[in-house]
């Protein structure tokens, strides 16, 4: 096999959801990193009879490549003495050592990611003013086309913009960043809840709450976003990370903001963190089925469920009160890291524990989103690597999510205490097909994320393939594929990594009123630290993405 | 006569603050103004002027016949070195950390002994930090532990800490507290002074004070402690500012962990960061950069294939001791502190400024300096990572030329294998 230019992958079963293909036997035919309608004969063919065909995973929301992924790994050393990562043996370019644990380095970040058959990822939290670190560990992740999240709505400008009703400079100001910082998507993390926070109000815990005594609220913060996004028609809406994350009771501030942003495109990320019920300080309890129960109603809404798997995990986010709070009940170690006029940092490394109370109600509100979501196109896998868990650990959450035995096992092993009423405790028999999988790991977040390259098979599409040998044991199944193509090369032969080419940057640049540039340059010259004109990150591979939006 | 040429919002790697709103006057190759006038940015840029040298053994040769040589020092010892000193772009530094792991060497930085206290704590602990900006925008607040920053980082105070114009800040109290020979600033509103021997006592009090523990009867030189901490607990938000480099005397190995231990408890009753002052010449560049490749910010070891972090002695130290059989220097040699290196007594490849002037060098390649003739990222000392110019013209970038060395190296091994 080769890294040629083509290649007709012969005689799989395709699982191409986009194209409305569901298993049948057929051939995939890629010329020059496209897939192609046919090749001639004598092609480069690569045996797939008996195999599995489905596009290259996409992950839409993981902490991978960024200011607070490098601060979080000098906070795990332990993690990476104990998970060391020989460089692989390519046979074309050169490849690279490094280490592993909840939060690897950049290139054995890009290998695993390869080797698990995802080939797009972004990293969904980046503080504007540190994209030029995070583009700079996108260069040395291999294999992956990749992108980043521009975090906004705890931004003093934005703020400022809202509290003055200057909703057109809020939405010229978004585009402005995305294209400034080279980023994809807008995200928000806890709007306002990370300003409090800095500003010694510690937190919001309402939509309603003024944000440092200012006229600005959460509710007004996601309003302002979430429509600039749609003004924009940015290919992703609005990535929204909702107030309270982690604390019992927030499914009813989840609730409100889907309510506040009806008939409105919106992304709810790593919803089960923000799906329990009870009271804080008092009970927990899962109040998935009703979070979804508004999801499956509104078509406009999409989320990724942010699954909780045992074992180690690293939390990373801007939402840095949680993660104080955090840090205050567990007595783990504690990273903070205030990040000026933007944003914020917070990291604690921790284990989620099936004898764990909490743990195993976070387990099981994640499984019952995926159980109970009836649009698998809108309700994806994520684990918020590495918050509920490593990418690595994608395989066995398919697994529980295809095999009903597998998972109410593990049910049983779990401390019940939080658990009573829960629909998973009550019986869920519903077990994804091949289909479904392939529609929640790469073409449903595709078709969130506005990539039409990316998740199908059809011609036109990038040639991100990746082949699994059948096994019974799903997780092994989907943890080795058997080949993964990457731009039409062939990055992983017979389950090894043997080539590690750079992956594109997926990133935006849309159109805004220039008048937001002068007034964010006065904006800049009273209060940053760094210049404006040296604000941009410049030099970035590969051309900003079009789009439809304004000129 | 050439026309003179001026370049705005210039970033300067003088010290770590990372001030990139220096505006600079280049007149025939050379640089004949800079403003503001800061001491230290003069020293840093001079008049841009550089050797052009590149030498084999002490004479001169061609780019390809010293990197041949260079990749033949390096690829025949069995316990290489790379040692990223400072004045690299983090691009130049990102390909020094790929040498080392092709070569299966260690690779450390110029991260001090004083710096890497922190760094280790930070490992076992966290920490509570902003970037510097934050410090300008929040401190109202702002406790300077045994340094004065006018002297080794002399715009923190104007541009950070003390700066006129702030989104929170309506009026400032600096606190300054003073530690045998390192000295806090003399204008202060409420000072104190400890010797070492009393200092890791009087945050342990103050520590205490914020957790609202009984203390019991206080020594009288401790007792100022408890006053600091009642004003620190009083502040909205609140910055301790500690040098994180070496100072004129040793100090107590403590002192580190517990300032740290101390912003993170300030974090129940106010907020509070600690800000970590750190020298210049992208030095948090490479350890940011070593972290997101290998894992580790420092001392790293590729010797098994992998990357391993080094207990113990820096890589200085160790090249000091005779702790390798081959050494690639990747940056100013000049620039790192403490004694000598004696780079005569161990097989040599010095690529970076000023590698010429070496002695003993077995390989010695002239390159520019990042920022004033090499464009690419340095970072400041709060890990934010700033674009440096291009200022002046130079015929070699660190960057490309240890990119040369690594491909060299890359077919050496490509050869070995077949």
């Amino acid at each position: 096999m080769s890294g040629t230019a083509r290649l007709r992958i012969a005689g799989g079963a395709v699982h191409d959801p986009a194209n409305g293909v569901d298993g049948e036997e057929r051939d995939i035919c890629i010329e020059d990193g496209r897939v192609v309608a046919s090749l001639p004969d004598g092609a480069p063919t690569l045996d797939a009879r008996g195999m599995v065909v489905m596009p290259g995973g996409v992950d839409i929301h993981a902490h991978f490549a960024s200011s607070s992924c490098n601060h979080a790994r000098r906070l795990i050393p332990d993690e990476h003495t104990a998970d060391p990562a020989p460089a692989p043996a390519l046979i074309e370019g050169e490849s690279r050592s490094g280490s592993g644990g909840t939060v690897p380095s950049t290139f054995t970040t890009g290998y695993r990611y390869a080797g698990l058959g995802y080939t797009t990822a972004f990293d969904a939290a980046v503080a504007p003013l540190l994209a030029r670190h995070s583009h700079a560990e996108l260069d040395d992740t291999p294999c992956v086309d990749g992108g980043i999240f521009a975090l906004m709505g705890n931004d003093e400008y934005l703020l400022r913009q809202i509290e003055r009703g200057e909703r057109d400079r809020a939405r010229d100001y978004a585009a402005w960043l995305l294209g400034a910082t080279g980023a994809y998507a807008v995200k928000v993390v806890n709007p306002g809840g990370v300003e409090a926070w800095k500003s010694g109000q510690r937190n919001v815990t309402g939509l309603d709450d003024e944000v440092s005594g200012r006229k600005v609220t959460p509710r007004a913060i996601l309003e302002t976003l979430t429509d600039a996004a749609n003004q924009l028609r940015l290919p992703h809406p609005v990535h929204i990370h909702c107030n309270n994350l982690g604390v019992a009771g927030n499914a009813a501030t989840t609730l409100a903001s889907m309510e506040t942003l009806a008939g409105r495109r919106c992304h709810f990320t790593h919803l089960q963190f923000h799906c329990y019920g009870g009271e804080p300080g008092k009970s927990w309890s899962s109040a998935a089925a009703k979070v979804i129960e508004h999801v499956n109603a509104h078509p406009d809404v999409s989320v990724d469920v942010g699954q909780v798997m045992f074992g180690p995990a690293t939390t990373i986010t801007a939402d840095a009160p949680v993660e104080y709070l955090l840090h205050k009940s567990s007595g783990r170690r504690w990273t903070n890291i205030d990040i000026e006029l933007e944003s914020g940092c917070g990291i604690v490394p921790l284990a989620y524990k099936e004898k764990a109370a909490v743990s195993a109600l976070q387990w099981v509100v994640g499984l019952e989103l995926f159980l109970l979501g009836q649009d698998p196109w809108r309700v994806v896998l994520s684990t918020d690597h590495p918050n509920g868990g490593s990418f690595l650990s994608y395989p066995a959450l398919i697994q529980l999510l295809m095999d009903r035995t597998v998972r109410d096992d593990r049910l049983k092993q779990l401390n019940q205490r939080f658990l009573a009423g829960s629909a998973l405790a009550d019986g869920l028999a519903r077990e994804y097909t091949l289909n479904e999988i392939a529609i929640v790991t790469r073409a449903g977040p595709a078709r969130l994320l506005g990539l039409r390259a990316k998740g199908h098979l059809g011609v036109g599409a990038d040639a991100d393939v990746t082949v699994y040998s059948r096994d019974p044991d799903i997780a092994k199944m989907f943890s080795t594929p058997r080949y993964v193509v990457k731009g039409g090369s062939v990055v992983v032969e017979e389950g090894q990594l043997r080539r590690a080419p750079a992956g594109k940057r997926l990133r935006l640049a849309p159109g805004y009123d220039d008048a937001v540039v002068r007034d964010l340059r006065k904006h800049f010259d009273a209060y940053s630290s760094v210049s404006f004109d040296n604000y941009p990150v410049r030099d970035l591979p590969d051309a900003p993405m079009l789009l439809g939006g304004r000129a | 006569m050439s026309a003179d040429r001026v370049l705005q919002s210039v970033t300067c790697l003088g010290c770590g603050c990372g001030c990139d709103d220096l505006t600079v006057r280049v007149r025939n190759g050379r640089i004949v103004e800079l403003s503001p006038p800061c001491p230290l940015a003069k020293r840093w840029f001079g008049d841009g002027t550089v050797p052009h040298e590149i030498r084999v053994d002490g004479r001169p040769a061609t780019i390809e016949k010293a990197i041949e040589a260079a990749a033949g020092v390096l690829s025949g010892a069995g316990r290489p070195m790379v040692l990223i000193a400072p004045d690299l772009t983090t691009q130049a530094q990102r390909t020094a950390i790929a040498v080392g792991d092709i070569l299966r060497a260690e690779v450390d930085g110029a991260t001090s002994d004083s710096a890497a206290a922190g760094i280790l704590v930070a490992q076992r602990r966290g920490r509570a930090a902003a970037t510097l900006g934050e410090l300008r925008n929040r401190a109202d607040v702002v406790l300077f532990w045994a340094v004065d920053p006018s002297e080794r980082y002399p715009r923190y105070l104007e541009r950070y800490a003390a700066a006129a114009s702030s989104t929170h800040v309506r009026r400032r109290t600096l606190l300054s507290v003073s530690v045998g020979t390192d000295r806090g600033p003399g204008e202060a509103e409420l000072k104190a002074e400890f010797t070492p021997g009393e200092e890791v006592n009087a945050l342990a009090v103050m520590k205490a004070t914020v957790r609202g523990q009984r203390l019991g009867e206080l020594p009288p030189r401790l007792r100022p402690a408890v006053a600091i901490a009642e004003r620190l607990m009083k502040g909205t938000y609140v910055a301790i500012v500690h040098d994180a480099e070496a100072g004129r005397d040793a100090r107590d190995a403590q002192r580190t962990e517990s300032l740290v231990a101390l912003a993170q408890v300030l974090n129940g009753p106010t907020r509070a960061a600690l800000s970590s002052l750190r020298a210049g010449g992208n030095r948090s560049g490479a350890e940011a950069a070593l972290t997101w490749q290998t894992g580790f910010p420092m001392r790293v070891s590729f010797r098994e294939g992998h990357p391993r972090s080094r207990s113990g002695r820096s890589g200085l130290d160790r090249l000091r001791s005779g702790g390798a059989d081959a050494v690639l220097v990747a940056g100013s040699v000049a620039a790192l502190e403490g004694p000598g290196l004696a780079l005569d007594k161990v097989p040599c490849v010095v690529i970076g400024p000023g590698a010429s002037a070496v002695a003993g060098a077995r390989v010695a390649i002239d390159t520019g300096i990042a920022g004033i003739h090499e464009p690419g990222t340095g970072y400041r000392m709060d890990d934010v990572p700033l674009p440096l110019a291009s200022v002046l013209e130079n015929p070699r970038a660190a960057a490309e030329t240890l990119g040369l060395l690594l491909g060299a190296l890359r077919r050496r091994a490509a050869g070995r294998a077949r």
